[in-house]
């Protein structure tokens, strides 16, 4: 047989590059309750569908011109499938000193990778599997020049996140470039306990600052998913997290030029909930729970939480609706009574461009008072970043749909409407809304008539009184400040049947969305 | 035996407190409601266990971040 010597070394080779860095490293790697590089995208991809890129990659050693071993790049990548659609898929190889940077001229992955041009030059998504701690001071002698930051193909890292979705998970220490990596997502999500992600690690730190920290409290997910909102979701275990990232990819399109996948309905649309009925109590001071009345409202287990530690006083979640996707907005009363701080404004103007970039229509279930109030939140910036949320509901195209739910007040309330599409406000009789609640309205606008009266607070009650008697929901309907007033049993069918009605201007509106303008 | 910190979220007045020291508590029930925001916002119970001691009374203002139970899990 012609060729067997090469077709024998070319088998050869494929072996090194399966046997990572080696027994004892992989021993290591899943002592730490990690896998590996390779047994991370067999588990995730469809099997058999791995189109491996760059197999070969990495260096040899001969003896007496005989090819000894192949230590592979660090970094694992290709074209494969994730239920049915070819996604770009890659992740560092930590088996092999660490995952650092392997310092080719051409790059595997990471910032500018190849797997970054598979993803945009074919339009398909992008999933990072993160495991490396980016570069190393080692590589300026081997180059014998420091590299000047960013390298060049950065740029395909960002226009990337216009085009195509991109999902990063944290899967190890993940420092400098390969963290920076995973923030430059649509999505990001770390595992409990074996993922920590910071700029610098804790010897840098210590050096810099004298700061001794350990890897968990600098940037273990309690810090970074919960604290920080760095990263978005923490998963249990490292199956958790890949089962996570195929839910996340199940609601996105391709690209922004297709639209996002609908699914057969898998439940009944006009399904009605009894429960929805009573779950705001009839005391406005009380809380209920708004994950359950979402769980109500959206197709059964088809909700999807994006950053649900974070900023909590929003939900946000991807969920289908009659097999529709749709992003859900929706204010927590339990917690701050449902204010917008600044986390939660961040959180919120993050969900509203990445529904909008991949034509995702937006429901806002409403419940806020308006922005968190105190001198913690004036420090944190809420009036900043929640202007920011406003301004960027207002730039997003997507049709969006509002259900007042019960309060909805000033400059926040605004966050939570279409004001470049219907601007359609649909209410359920529990619904207040105005500049701000009256309660505080009140003392503040009426101060010399209460200090005046004879007795104030009562004259404060009689005056909340009379003003209270115009804030039924009916009689803004009646002037069609609001479209309609529902009961609430009828809020799965009515948004069903507006999303259906949404989806030709979905189809006809796709592509890329350019945004012009000043974020405040 | 674990000890776990309760503490508030939020700035505001203790309203009601819903156990007393001894009492056993489920995960999420609640433990103490705060007036803030003009809501009564529950603090729960973050895991199982049995409230070892409340720190606080009602109508006391409290801080953000205020220590306001300890459970032993």
């Amino acid at each position: 047989m012609a060729w067997e010597p090469e077709i024998e070394e070319l088998r050869r080779r494929r072996e090194f590059a399966e046997g990572l860095g080696g027994e004892d490293n992989v021993k290591r790697q899943h002592d730490q309750g990690r896998l590996t590089i390779r047994e991370r995208l067999h588990s995730l991809v469809d099997e058999g569908s791995f189109q491996e890129v760059g197999k070969l990659t990495g260096q040899s050693t001969f003896e007496d011109g005989e090819l000894r071993k192949v230590v592979p790049a660090p970094y694992v990548m290709g074209l494969a499938k994730v239920d049915g659609r070819p996604v770009a898929i890659g992740g560092e190889d930590f088996t092999i000193k660490g995952g650092i940077a392997w310092g080719s001229s051409r790059r595997k992955g990471g910032q500018g990778g190849f797997v970054e041009d598979l993803a945009r030059q074919y339009r398909i998504p992008l999933i990072n599997l993160i495991d490396g701690s980016g570069g190393s001071v080692t590589s300026a002698q081997r180059r014998g020049y420091t590299v000047f930051p960013g390298v060049h193909g950065f740029e395909q890292s960002a226009a990337l996140l216009a085009e195509v979705p991109v999902i990063s998970a944290v899967l190890g220490t993940a420092a400098g470039g390969p963290a920076g990596r995973a923030i430059l997502s649509h999505w990001s999500v770390m595992v409990k306990d074996t993922s920590h992600v910071f700029a610098a690690g804790p010897p840098v730190v210590e050096r810099s600052l004298g700061e001794k920290l350990t890897k968990e409290e600098l940037g273990g997910p309690q810090v970074a998913v919960d604290k920080a909102g760095t990263i978005d979701n923490m998963a249990q275990s490292e199956e958790d997290c890949l089962a996570m990232i195929k839910r996340f990819l199940g609601f996105m399109p391709q690209n922004v030029w297709e639209a996002p996948p609908v699914l057969p309905a898998s439940d009944p649309p006009q399904r009605q909930e009894e429960e929805l009925l009573s779950i705001i109590p009839p005391d406005r001071r009380r809380p209920y729970n708004m994950h359950k009345l979402i769980g109500l409202v959206v197709d059964r287990d088809s909700s999807f939480e994006i950053q649900p530690s974070f900023g909590r006083s929003v939900i946000t979640c991807l969920a289908r609706l009659g097999g529709y996707p749709v992003g859900i907005v929706a204010n927590n009363p339990m917690v701050y009574g449902g204010a917008m701080d600044a986390a939660s404004a961040r959180k919120q103007s993050h969900f509203i461009d990445l529904c909008d970039c991949f034509h995702i229509p937006l429901i806002y279930l409403v419940d806020i008072p308006g922005f968190m109030v105190g001198s913690k939140a004036e420090e944190a910036a809420t009036l900043r970043e929640g202007m920011r949320c406003v301004y960027v509901g207002l730039q997003a195209t997507v049709p969006m749909l509002t259900v007042v739910i019960r309060k909805c007040y000033g400059m926040a309330g605004m966050a939570t409407c279409d004001k470049n599409g219907l601007d359609m406000q649909i209410a359920w009789p529990s619904a207040e809304w105005g500049s701000l609640p009256i309660e505080g309205g009140v003392a503040a606008a009426y101060r010399r008539e209460i200090e005046s009266a004879a007795d104030p607070k009562q004259r404060e009650q009689e005056i909340e009184a009379e003003l209270r008697a115009f804030s039924s929901p009916f009689l803004t309907a009646e002037a069609f400040q609001v479209e309609d007033i529902i009961d609430p049993r009828e809020t799965r069918a009515t948004l069903h049947r507006f999303i259906e009605a949404a989806q030709g201007r979905l189809k006809t509106t796709l592509g890329i969305k350019h945004k012009a303008g000043v974020r405040p | 035996m674990a000890s776990i910190d309760v503490k508030s979220e939020i700035t505001g007045t203790i309203w009601k407190i819903e156990v007393k020291a001894g009492d056993k508590v489920a995960e999420e029930d609640v433990l103490i409601i705060i007036e803030s925001m003009k809501m009564e916002i529950p603090v729960l119970a973050p895991e199982a266990g049995t409230v070892a001691e409340i720190l606080v009374k009602e109508e006391e203002p409290i801080k953000e971040g205020q220590l306001l139970a300890r459970l032993h899990t």
